[in-house]
């Protein structure tokens, strides 16, 4: 009988998007420069999906090679690109990248289409290990920490969003979602006073509270993952 | 200096001007003086609620567009002499505002010596909410017991944390929650969030509860501040509300249901 040696799976990772408002090379290759020397750790190695929506039809006039070129050259590891116009699609798989489905064509029983997060708002100077926050995490707010953990001192509301490479605290009620270890770190946990969340993940494995015994709803928990399930217990 | 205060709500129709009209004839009516500025551009109707649609000539976007000063474009209330409105344009769009120009009129007001500004938002999170609330000191969250408004109540005060000049400073607004259109019966009957719901899920001071009351509606239509109806239950509500904001400590009231007495239980009421 054969060895299996690997799993196939499909699941959800947070990755970053770079959204392309240009198709002039230069002006790319100078503003990842900059990027870069404003927050290289944070870029280090990171997996990045280039989006091509906001270029349309202009998609065709990207140099693909060049562009993967330069993000490597700043660190980016160049995972695919997404909503290009089809017209460009072929010389864009010569130059090796691999193309992705826009996310909303995706079926409902497949995992959420990755996170965006927005370059803009996240430039640490170094590599921050802990993000401590003293007022609620409000409805619409999304909270990233990509390298380390965050302590909640008050509750987070419906609709709300933290993202953590690391575990979560919460020292309040926890209604938003919560993602910690999305980096892949299978040791984080998240832990919070009284779970209400909507959503769970600990390094891509999520689950939606619907699906979760009621008894523990409400409870003070600990979320982990065990093998590739995601734990709750009460604390 | 003047204290900027934005009415504003996320959702629609929960009473942001209703409350902006009361709050500032109330600061007025104390002998404040205050300026009251509906920044619902394209869709105007502070002017209506406070009697003044009829003495409309300049309004805020002349203003910005430097067509008109703000002496031109602001209107005195009828009942009181400290009490200004700055009515929206009904024509132009909202993109006829500028943060430069709202900035501007502002310190204009305030050069002007008035004590307090209110900013009546237009409902949604789009540039007229953003820039009712940008440079305030501090909002008043209005709220009704029903689970959409608290949602989007919670929202704003997630923008209110972030996008203003305060924020930008990293100094903050003060917050005060005022729930309105409050009917106790229904919230013992389980139709309505009762006020500790409420208060559980935004945790945010609450400054005051105005009930449900027919007069509301009464007042906007003929164009007076339901404040001015000392009789209303909801005019004394708003009355105890512009008492606390002033920092006066004042028991919220109209939080039971009313029990019919025995004279009313005997002959009907």
């Amino acid at each position: 009988m054969k060895k299996q040696v690997f799993d196939l799976k499909g699941e959800m990772s947070l990755l970053t998007v770079l959204v392309l408002h240009s198709t002039d090379r230069h002006a790319i290759s100078a503003s990842l420069e900059e990027k870069q020397q404003q927050a290289s750790q944070f870029l280090a190695r990171s997996p990045i999906i280039i989006d091509c929506q906001l270029l349309g039809e202009s998609g065709l006039e990207l140099n693909f090679a060049e562009l993967k070129m330069s993000l490597g050259k700043v660190g980016f590891v160049p995972v695919g690109l997404r909503n290009l116009v089809e017209a460009a699609e072929p010389s864009a798989i010569e130059a090796g990248w691999a193309l992705l489905r826009p996310s909303k064509q995706q079926v409902s029983q497949n995992p959420p289409p990755p996170t965006e997060v927005n370059l803009e708002l996240e430039q640490p100077s170094s590599v921050q290990r802990l993000l401590v926050l003293d007022r609620p995490v409000r409805s619409g707010q999304q909270v990233y920490c990509p390298h380390g953990d965050i302590v909640v001192l008050q509750h987070t509301s419906a609709g709300s969003e933290l993202l953590a490479g690391g575990s979560v605290h919460v020292y309040g009620a926890l209604r938003g979602r919560v993602l910690a270890g999305v980096q892949g770190d299978t040791q984080a946990r998240i832990f919070c006073e009284r779970l209400e969340a909507e959503l769970i993940a600990i390094a891509g494995r999520y689950r939606l509270l619907d699906d979760i015994e009621s008894n523990l709803k409400g409870q003070a928990v600990m979320i982990y993952l065990d093998q590739e399930k995601l734990k709750i217990v009460p604390i | 200096m003047s204290r900027i205060v934005v009415v504003t709500s996320g959702k629609g129709g929960v009473g942001k001007t209703t409350t902006s009209a009361a709050f500032a004839t109330g600061l007025a009516l104390k002998g404040y003086k205050t300026a009251v500025i509906d920044f619902d551009v394209g869709l105007r109707n502070l002017d209506l609620i406070m009697g003044c649609e009829r003495r409309v000539v300049y309004d805020f976007i002349n203003v910005i567009s430097g067509e008109a000063n703000i002496k031109q474009a602001l209107i005195k209330d009828k009942r009181s002499d400290n009490l200004f409105i700055l009515p929206a344009s009904q024509t132009r769009d909202k993109d006829a505002l500028t943060q430069e120009g709202v900035e501007q009129v502002l310190k204009d007001l305030t050069d002007d010596g008035f004590d307090f500004i209110i900013c009546d938002s237009p409902a949604g999170i789009e540039r007229g909410a953003a820039l009712a609330m940008h440079f305030a000191d501090d909002a008043v969250i209005v709220t009704n017991p029903e689970v959409s408004s608290v949602r989007d109540s919670d929202r704003i005060l997630g923008l209110l944390q972030s996008r203003t000049r305060k924020a930008e400073r990293g100094e903050s607004i003060r917050e005060h929650l005022l729930i309105t259109r409050y009917s106790p019966a229904r919230v013992a009957s389980g139709d309505m969030l009762a006020m500790e719901d409420i208060l559980e899920i935004l945790a945010v001071p609450l400054i005051g509860v105005i009930p449900e009351s027919g007069s509301v509606l009464q007042a906007s239509n003929s164009g007076v501040p339901v404040i001015i109806d000392k009789e209303s239950t909801a005019g004394q509500a708003y009355d105890d509300f512009v008492r606390r904001f002033l920092g006066e400590t004042v028991p919220h009231r109209f939080l039971e249901v009313e029990k019919k007495g025995l004279f009313k239980r005997l002959f009907g009421g």
